[in-house]
């Protein structure tokens, strides 16, 4: 600690404040400008220069400087107030001062500083910038003339984004902030430089003209796409989500989003939403009271006896969930599950085996300081992108040592020194054990504690480094240094997406990668962990308050199956859409054909336009409640807007269908809440008062494992034939919901096949040619990608998107093997 | 004038450049062999700090100091770093130094190298020091050849390896935070101290970085001592010999090797043969493009550190600039501050956005459109500029523009009284 005084007033702060954090801490003002909290130091702006007695001469930049013992600080006197406002006055020779049309006015820090230091005429004369504004994409306007120089735009992208967009370019009074080659801004676009910028140069486009920003009222909650839950802060007005605010000081984002969660919100306004109750009469979807679409559910459940099953979404709420367990017990069925059949099943019973907890054992803030960090799966980033800005930061601040194991490059593999453990389609386990296995050989592995180490050292044998490396195509060496590198590390983080598109092996992967967490003692050890990360806002909660088949009980692909053949009477999907996202469409089809089928959603996707009954629900804007993301931090959404036309909250209809069927529900989300706490594992002492603007961590910073199993797993074998095609997730996509939202669309509208570029030129293929993927169950079409990190013979297809109708081939195989044909 | 001892330019004739066999005819690689067999790394930094040295690229750092602060026993890469961007308008020391004698730099990387325990150097060097580039790069390959580079260096254990790197030619990358940056491929943009280079430089690893003048002094100081170099300058606080370049107005303007603490009128008059075309002397630059004028009551202002200091100017690279009496000091220090407004990095505000104002206040004078208020706008700017940007540059860039207005004011009155440049007819 260190003593020092600031405007009189005896301070005492940490050794690596600077004077400006040490002001702020004890709320005394000083103006900034190109400071950001979570940027480093960066001193160029000069807004906030302070005097120190220490350092007589010159005024010192209060951002920058380190506090030391007994210094001296003055905040404000007249020489500072005169150097600020020529600073200011500096700023605004060039700059246009178009305020009455920008959409920063109200909330620009140029604007208000040049208030608060009265800067009236500017005493200098210059040329006005000029300069073309950037319109080429449809998120972000890049208007050059209104720039401050800051900074902050080229720091946050590179220093949290891990992109690099833009940097300065020219000298002197020239000099702006530009892309590669100054061209039109293509990228990610999840937006931080917007959020960063203090100035109106960069803005959200969707949100021009729409409002002032004082007209606003924010509303926080959770961003309702994936398992990362972010706080996204709704701009409302009129009823509708106008924009997402910037906040860092609520949740666990430190204002950082995605594409997704940023532009993404827009589906939430459309006017596709379902807005009545549909009842089929004829042969034909017709508009109902809720009532009469009530009663016609009800009706089929109970024609339907036991022979119902539900299939659940999670993107409903914990108390929804709850509701909807409640439901099961009311109809009398353990045909319970959600999403993805064996996908979240295989990975939940991986992990009860091995470690006998279903959630990730650490929190992400913890891998900001990870030394050594393992992806599992290529597309951890494209899944979980600001958890993926967390690894980028313990990369760049603390020179964490990155591996990735994947079947193609992905944004993580583009970090600094990243290591990429390649592999063949498939293979994801066998360089797992080959993990594993190095650690067990060279004497690597905190074996305290754990049962079954010698079956799993005897399993291992096969699985050499070498071995490995020569079947899976990767490098022997590399997987060693990985190796040594988790085993050596003092803070260490082992992460693994799952989803829909990932189902194959899932079990396999979750034991495997538990495996390796308990050799390194990463499971369990303060600091490090193993991330589960599900794609979904809730598939945590969905995953904690149990929406899985009970007893004898039945889960998705089973329902399915036994909806098709007649056995299991009626389906009620709530918030799902198999027939899109579900592998194996026929037997999709059939089961949604043959049952009397109850669909809730939001839009009347292919599967509500298959239903009997429709009940039109609620986004997450117009709801409240709680999710429970991938690191188990319950947080709370709060109601934005009010459902459009007669829809509502999941909660609502299903508390109707209860009624229904003669049986209470809780009166309210929190009434839920308790009673769901009472009976959840982990949630027992939990109240709502205790999920505060940080939510609240079920479990604690660090999940002890309850057991210490280690249980072999057999690897696979790679396909031999010569394509095969790569199912996934796209960065600007989540689900199938993001494809009803004009950001995520703007960004990437239509499916498409990527290949490399070896077999572009082999099979004579360009950007956007259609190609025509064959497999003897089917074919799918869609326009080419040409990129270049994906290895030779691999191709790879986003499922987010109904017309692809990937599942006409996708059965949940770790790899199709395709014929392409040039269409 | 010959009894002027001569150790930087020992070896320089019109026209020639010496290599390795003329470098040893006169003594060269003696000291490496002194430094290698004799002495201990601590040994040679104690002795670099007990000549005095200070840095010869413009600030004047104690080189002794600045090595003390390095961390050389740090395991890991460490950098030495020779800065021979010069690329300040009047300053062509380094430049004639390398043309005339290339191995004194080579020797003095070695031995600095081994006193820090660096195990490579780069020089980076100026975009158009395209002949001096060469000969370095021959001079690092005969010491290589001659075993001075390389692995193991005369048994002594220690390796070292030795690079040139060109300059993408910009002012800015010879701050010496802003090379780094340029050297690992990046926009040269200063960086924030702390971390000092010492802690934290090239490629995040301990870096010290110093001028070619100052580098090549150390072969010298090793062969003849501390005492002998403190000796060689002519005031009791001040060391050594310093090149100064001439440039200007006078009959001779070329590069001397002259001791520390010389006269200005003995520079003047002796050396630079006096003004030209008879005319009187009004004003210099004493020591480069961005330190304060000196007038002709300075003439017997002693050209070192401190002296300089006291009369409110700076010896920074003793690159000396003359002005005869029929020069317009307004157009003059506005000539200067179009290059340093040009050359500005971008970064920060007083720099980038303030030099072009000073700038405009120069041209309206220049131009004759000046008016009392502009004049009271560029005192202001003295204050609200120097010392409150983020690098060295715009502080030196006022350099001349707090000199013109502590001897000049006049001159710029007479500009707005006349509406028009007095100078011009
Ligand atoms: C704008 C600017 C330009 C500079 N240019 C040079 C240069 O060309 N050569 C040089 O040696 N030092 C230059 N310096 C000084 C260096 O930053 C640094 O102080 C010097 O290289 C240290 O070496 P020394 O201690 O041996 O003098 C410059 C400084 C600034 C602020
Ligand atoms: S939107 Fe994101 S990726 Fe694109 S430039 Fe801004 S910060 Fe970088
Ligand atoms: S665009 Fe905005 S964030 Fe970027 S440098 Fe300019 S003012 Fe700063
Ligand atoms: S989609 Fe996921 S990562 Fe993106 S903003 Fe939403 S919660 Fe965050
Ligand atoms: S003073 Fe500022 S703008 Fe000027 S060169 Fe230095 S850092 Fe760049
Ligand atoms: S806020 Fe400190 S220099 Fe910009």
């Amino acid at each position: 600690m260190v003593n020092l005084t600031i405007d009189g007033k005896q301070i005492t702060t940490s050794k690596t404040s600077t004077i400006y954090e040490a002001a702020k801490e004890n709320d005394i003002y000083i103006p900034v400008l190109c400071y950001a909290k979570k940027l480093l130091p960066y001193g160029a702006c000069r807004v906030c220069l302070v005097e120190v007695e220490q350092m007589k001469g010159r005024l010192i930049p209060s951002c920058t400087t380190p506090v030391t013992e007994g210094m001296v600080v003055t905040t404000m006197s007249d020489e500072i107030k005169k150097v600020r406002k020529t600073v200011l006055e500096f700023l605004l020779v060039n700059h246009v001062v178009d305020c009455p049309v920008c959409d920063k006015g109200g909330e620009c820090d140029l604007q208000d500083l040049t208030y608060e230091y009265e800067v009236v005429t500017s005493r200098f004369e210059g040329e006005k910038f000029d300069l073309p504004k950037d319109e080429a994409n449809p998120f972000i306007e890049r208007n050059m003339n209104r720039c401050v120089l800051c900074g902050k735009c080229v720091r946050v992208c590179d220093e949290v984004v891990g992109y690099g967009s833009y940097s300065f370019i020219n000298r002197g009074f020239e000099t702006k902030i530009a892309t590669a080659f100054d061209r039109g801004l293509d990228c990610e676009f999840c937006g931080q430089c917007v959020s960063m910028c203090p100035v109106g140069a960069l803005l959200p486009r969707p949100f021009k003209f729409k409002a002032r920003p004082w007209q606003l009222k924010e509303v926080n909650s959770v961003c309702g796409y994936c398992g990362n839950g972010c706080t996204v802060t709704l701009g409302v007005k009129d009823n509708e989500v106008q924009t997402i605010r910037f906040n860092d000081e609520t949740g666990v984002n430190d204002g950082n989003l995605c594409i997704r969660g940023r532009f993404g919100y827009s589906y939430v306004n459309s006017n596709k939403r379902l807005t009545k109750p549909l009842v089929r009469r004829d042969g034909v979807l017709k508009e109902a009271s809720w009532d009469e679409a009530i009663q016609t559910a009800v009706q089929g459940f109970k024609d339907a006896g036991e022979q119902v099953g539900i299939i659940s979404g999670a993107r409903l709420t914990n108390e929804e969930l709850f509701l909807v367990k409640n439901l099961s017990k009311a109809l009398g069925t353990e045909n319970l599950d959600h999403s993805g059949g064996e996908c979240y099943k295989g990975v939940t019973e991986g992990l009860l085996e091995t470690l006998g907890v279903r959630a990730s054992t650490a929190t992400f803030p913890l891998v900001e300081k990870a030394n050594a960090i393992l992806a599992i799966r290529s597309d951890f980033y494209e899944t979980h992108p600001v958890f993926g800005m967390v690894v980028n930061q313990a990369i760049r601040r603390n020179e964490a040592k990155l591996s990735i194991i994947a079947d193609k490059f992905g944004k993580l593999s583009k970090l600094p020194n990243a290591r990429t453990l390649l592999h063949k389609p498939g293979l994801e386990l066998n360089v797992l054990n080959a993990l594993c296995h190095v650690i067990v050989e060279e004497g690597l592995a905190k074996t305290e504690g754990l049962n079954g180490l010698d079956e799993l050292k005897a399993a291992l044998k096969e699985y050499s480094a070498e071995t490995v490396a020569e079947l899976v195509g990767g490098d022997a060496d590399a997987i060693k240094q990985t190796a040594r590198e988790l085993a050596g590390a003092e803070n260490a983080a082992i992460m693994l997406a799952y989803g829909l598109p990932y189902t194959a092996y899932s079990k396999e992967l979750a034991i495997a990668a538990a495996n390796l967490a308990l050799l390194t003692g990463i499971a369990g050890r303060q600091g490090s962990g193993l991330y589960l990360c599900g794609e979904k806002a809730n598939s945590q909660g969905a995953i904690d308050l149990a929406i899985l088949p009970g007893g004898k009980g039945m889960g998705a692909q089973q329902m399915l199956a036994a909806a098709g053949s007649g056995e299991l009477k009626a389906l009620y999907l709530v918030g799902e859409d198999p027939l899109v996202s579900y592998p194996n469409r026929s037997l999709v089809e059939k089961a949604l054909e043959k049952s009397f089928l109850v669909v809730q959603d939001i839009f009347l996707s292919p599967s509500a336009q298959m239903a009997d009954v429709v009940f039109p629900a609620a986004s997450f804007a117009e709801k409240a409640g709680t999710f429970t993301n991938a690191e188990r931090r319950i947080q709370q959404l709060h109601v934005g807007i009010k459902s459009p036309g007669e829809a509502k909250t999941d909660f609502a209809i299903l508390q109707l269908l209860l009624k229904e069927l003669g049986t209470s529900a809780p009166a309210t989300p929190a009434e839920a809440f308790k009673s769901l706490a009472a009976e959840t594992p982990g949630y027992e002492m939990v109240s709502l008062d205790m999920v505060g603007p940080q939510g609240y961590v079920w479990g604690g910073d660090n999940l002890e494992p309850e057991l210490k199993q280690l249980v072999p797993v057999a690897g696979a074998q790679p396909l031999a034939d010569k394509y095969q095609l790569l199912v996934g997730s796209a960065l600007y996509h989540s689900g199938t919901l993001s494809t009803h939202a004009k950001g995520p669309n703007a960004a990437v509208a239509a499916p498409y096949i990527e290949l490399g570029r070896e077999d572009a030129a082999e099979l004579q293929l360009v950007n956007d040619d259609m190609l025509k993927l064959k497999t003897v169950e089917g074919e799918i079409q869609a326009k080419v990608k040409v990129d270049r990190r994906l290895p030779k013979g691999v191709f790879f297809t986003p499922y987010h998107f109904a017309e692809l109708e990937l599942n006409k081939i996708y059965s949940g195989q770790p790899a199709i093997a395709v014929e392409p044909v040039k269409v | 004038m010959s009894q002027v001892p001569q150790l930087l330019f020992k070896n320089r004739r019109p026209g020639e450049t010496v290599f390795i066999d003329g470098y040893r005819a006169t003594g060269g690689y003696q000291p490496l062999e002194k430094a290698f067999r004799e002495m201990t790394p601590v040994e040679l930094r104690e002795l670099v700090k007990s000549s005095n040295l200070r840095g010869r690229g413009g600030a004047g750092f104690p080189t002794g100091v600045k090595w003390t602060f390095f961390p050389a026993d740090a395991p890991g890469p460490k950098y030495l770093v020779c800065n021979c961007d010069e690329m300040e308008p009047g300053t062509y020391k380094d430049g004639e130094l390398l043309m005339a004698d290339p191995h004194q730099l080579v020797e003095g990387m070695i031995v600095s190298a081994y006193a820090l325990q660096t195990d490579v150097g780069y020089i980076f060097i100026r975009y158009a020091y395209e002949k001096q580039a060469e000969y370095l790069r021959r001079a690092i390959a005969e010491a290589k050849e001659a075993g001075y580079i390389g692995k193991n260096i005369l048994g002594s254990g220690f390796d070292f390896e030795l690079h040139v790197h060109g300059s993408a030619g910009r002012y800015i990358l010879g701050e010496e935070t802003a090379l780094l940056n340029g050297l690992e491929g990046q926009r040269p943009n200063p960086r924030l101290k702390p971390p000092f280079p010492a802690t934290r430089g090239l490629f995040g690893q301990p870096t010290t970085v110093n001028n070619v003048e100052t580098i090549a002094n150390i072969p010298h100081i090793i062969s003849g001592g501390a005492e002998w170099f403190r000796d060689l300058a002519l005031t009791p606080e001040g060391s050594g010999t310093k090149l100064f370049g001439l440039s200007g107005h006078l009959n001779c303007t070329e590069c001397f090797e002259l001791p520390v603490g010389i006269r200005l009128g003995e520079v003047v008059e002796t050396y630079g043969q006096g003004v030209w075309k008879n005319r009187k002397f009004k004003a210099c630059l004493p020591g480069g493009a961005s330190t304060p004028y000196l007038t002709e009551e300075h003439m017997d202002v002693a050209l070192d550190f401190m002296s300089l200091e006291k009369v409110g100017s700076r010896f920074g690279t003793a690159g000396v600039t003359v002005f005869d009496d029929q020069t317009c000091m307004v157009a003059a220090t506005l000539n200067l501050i179009q290059f340093f407004a040009r050359e500005s990095c971008g970064w920060c505000t007083p720099c980038r956005d303030g030099l072009s104002m000073v700038r405009w206040l120069l041209e309206k004078f220049e131009t004759g459109k000046g008016s009392p208020e502009h004049l009271d706008m560029l005192k202001d700017q003295l204050q609200n500029i120097s010392g409150n940007s983020f690098c060295a540059l715009a502080e030196g860039a006022m350099g001349p523009v707090a000199g013109l207005l502590t001897h000049f004011e006049q001159e710029i009155i007479d500009h707005i009284e006349k509406g028009r440049c007095p100078f011009k007819s």
